[in-house]
């Protein structure tokens, strides 16, 4: 019970951690000032506040009339989390263009039902269709494939 | 006649063969965009943001608004064959385009948008000409006090239409202001809130923020849902004419379209879609054939699609005048301004003539290579929606991994902008729309630096706000919006819910 509720809240919860990290972080780090002369921290500051008085506004109003959330979708989370993390590693070792390719592979993984050979196409086209787009048509300065 | 030298000069600067092809360019992926239920106009302009940051700013600029008023004619050509909106303003475009398709009119239905979009179009441009030189005129009259207030209006209505509701639109306003505020203080030189990390100092990158929350973050949501593709049926495409008795009904609607699609595309906060809707209503109302509408009327897809269009075109009034962005892809657009250096705001006309004018001429020639992409081409973008769905999405995401890592060459930003689109995915699961977010994320430095300013005229009064009269009227104005949306839970939305009953575009608002 009390887990679930907590579960719905997760998102009110972020807000209000986000809202006071900035907050505290404004008062105590950085210089305040006056409200005529103002400091670094006096604006944040006041953003701040209003969002941890307003998420606080929305736990309330939420517990008593719960809104409706979307259950994570968590292949779906992982499949892009595994292309982007993919890309990140590979594009420093080999270069950006195998990075695509591994990277398209490992987003496509969230549809199951996709063929084998149609992955493989479909990585080599990114691939090819990023090399010309960034590379032959923009002439961006990137490492195409390392050594090369 | 001043105007006219001014459309000349644009049209020197529009008309060199690399803006056009650009403009080309942003029109055509505009369509493609469009056409393709799923990826909007937004997460497509942040994946060009990057590829901006090599050109001239009026090149830049002249392709992403391509992008941006082109997905308008796409997105009604899925709304019309499968009753599903490729874009979230195309959605009244399915209450008649639909019916018409399946009564065997398909072509004629998308014919007919084609001509209402360019009307639309061009009437909004004609509008941009006449409305911004002079509501930058007045904006000059502003002083520190009043841009605050303006900026404070602007986010407020863009909260308020914010399908999450008024103060979960505030707090992602609130959010953004913050991550703006990441990095060097201007004023002080102080660092602020960089937790110590040496690339933070500069901030956090407009392209970070933006294809995280919306690009990476769609992904995951969209990335298992349409596993199918679209197989549309055969249409027909011999009949394309409407006949001479609908031409004739339409000319009506299609003006007065035009004129309510300009309105709402110049508010902040509401534009193309609300623009739509209220058109739609108005004409159903207004209209003789009141019977007809949702079985195929042809002035139920005149109005929507020549005031999205229309809107589409007037939003960029008050961003190019006001620097307020009445939407997040218009928030995105200032941001690629002022990473060419150029500060949006009443005296861009003035000092950037080049661009302005330039732009305006642009919107010309983007709406006749429409007009041509979307009448002869149809067929093209028919055939594109046959292509399964699942080709879609890993694309974007190595799009966004290159586009971001050839800002700075940095595995970092790929880091965080993974972080901001999980950060932007949890928030949609609990009914957070992030939109908001990113207005926030643009304004909010220049909001703080005319908050201190306005503070240190008045030294250190806050009623400086209240006590100016246009400032207080403009903050009278946010006020009424935040309590009409808080108190009757927000009109919009009934008003969606009773046009479109078992529909859930009111949720990408």
């Amino acid at each position: 019970m009390f887990l679930n509720r907590l579960k719905s809240q997760i998102g009110n919860l972020l807000l209000l951690s986000i809202g006071f990290y900035f907050l505290i972080n404004s008062v105590v780090l950085l210089e305040l000032g006056t409200a005529r002369r103002m400091g670094p921290g006096y604006f944040p500051m006041l953003v701040g506040a209003i969002m941890c008085v307003l998420a606080i506004v929305t736990i309330v109003k939420d517990l008593k009339h719960p809104v409706e959330r979307d259950a994570p979708d968590f292949l779906s989370v992982a499949s892009v989390i595994g292309g982007v993390v993919a890309f990140a590693f590979v594009a420093p070792l080999l270069g950006v263009l195998p990075a695509v390719f591994l990277s398209v592979l490992a987003t496509s993984s969230a549809v199951s039902s996709i063929p084998w050979k149609t992955r493989f196409l479909l990585a080599v086209l990114a691939s090819i269709g990023i090399w010309a787009v960034f590379v032959g048509g923009l002439q961006l300065p990137l490492e195409t494939i390392r050594g090369f | 006649m001043d105007l006219l030298n001014n459309l000349i000069f644009g049209f020197e600067t529009a008309a060199t063969p690399y803006n056009l092809t650009y403009c080309f360019v942003g029109v055509f992926l505009g369509t493609f965009i469009g056409v393709l239920p799923g990826v909007g106009p937004l997460a497509a302009v942040a994946m060009l943001l990057p590829v901006s940051f090599y050109l001239p700013p009026e090149t830049a600029l002249v392709m992403l608004a391509g992008v941006y008023y082109g997905s308008e004619y796409g997105g009604s050509i899925a709304s019309i064959l499968l009753n599903i909106p490729g874009t979230p303003s195309a959605s009244v475009t399915c209450l008649d385009g639909y019916p018409m398709a399946r009564q065997g009119r398909a072509g004629v239905a998308l014919f007919t948008t084609a001509i209402a979009s360019f009307v639309g179009g061009i009437f909004g441009v004609v509008v941009m000409t006449f409305l911004s030189p002079v509501l930058a005129e007045f904006a000059l009259l502003f002083g520190p006090s009043e841009y605050f207030s303006v900026m404070v209006l602007g986010l407020i209505a863009a909260s308020v239409v914010s399908s999450s509701g008024a103060i979960r639109g505030v707090m992602m306003v609130c959010l953004g202001i913050l991550l703006g505020a990441i990095g060097v203080d201007i004023n002080s030189g102080d660092v602020r809130f960089a937790a110590g990390i040496q690339e933070l100092r500069d901030g956090v990158n407009l392209v970070v923020v933006a294809m995280g929350l919306f690009g990476i973050s769609e992904v995951i949501f969209s990335a298992r849902g349409n596993i199918k593709s679209y197989a549309t049926e055969k249409i027909s495409m011999k009949k394309f004419f409407p006949t001479p008795s609908e031409w004739l009904r339409s000319i009506a609607p299609a003006l007065r379209g035009s004129v309510i699609g300009s309105f709402f595309g110049t508010l902040p906060g509401t534009g193309q879609t609300v623009a739509s809707f209220v058109s739609y209503a108005v004409e159903k109302r207004m209209s003789p054939n009141k019977e007809q509408f949702g079985k195929g009327a042809i002035e139920g897809i005149v109005v929507p699609e020549s005031a999205n269009n229309a809107a589409a075109q007037t939003a960029f009034i008050p961003t190019l005048t006001l620097a307020i962005p009445g939407s997040a892809t218009m928030a995105l657009m200032l941001g690629a301004l002022m990473v060419h250096g150029i500060n949006p705001g009443p005296r861009l006309i003035v000092e950037y003539p080049e661009l302005f004018w330039g732009l305006i001429v642009s919107f010309l020639f983007g709406n006749f290579f429409l007009l041509i992409l979307n009448i002869p081409l149809i067929g093209l973008w028919v055939r594109l929606l046959r292509v399964p769905h699942y080709f879609l999405y890993p694309t974007v995401i190595v799009l966004i991994c290159v586009g971001v890592f050839s800002i700075n060459n940095s595995i970092l930003d790929i880091w965080v902008t993974l972080g901001f689109g999980l950060v932007g995915y949890i928030l949609r699961l609990y009914r957070y729309e992030p939109a908001p977010l990113l207005i926030g994320f643009v304004l909010g430095p220049m909001m703080e630096e005319f908050f201190r300013r306005a503070m240190l005229l008045s030294r250190g009064d806050p009623f400086v706000f209240f006590e100016r009269p246009g400032s207080a009227s403009l903050l009278v104005i946010a006020m009424i919006l935040l309590l009409w949306a808080l108190v009757p839970r927000g009109v919009i939305r009934i008003l969606i819910k009773y046009l479109i009953p078992n529909s859930n575009s009111s949720k990408r608002f």
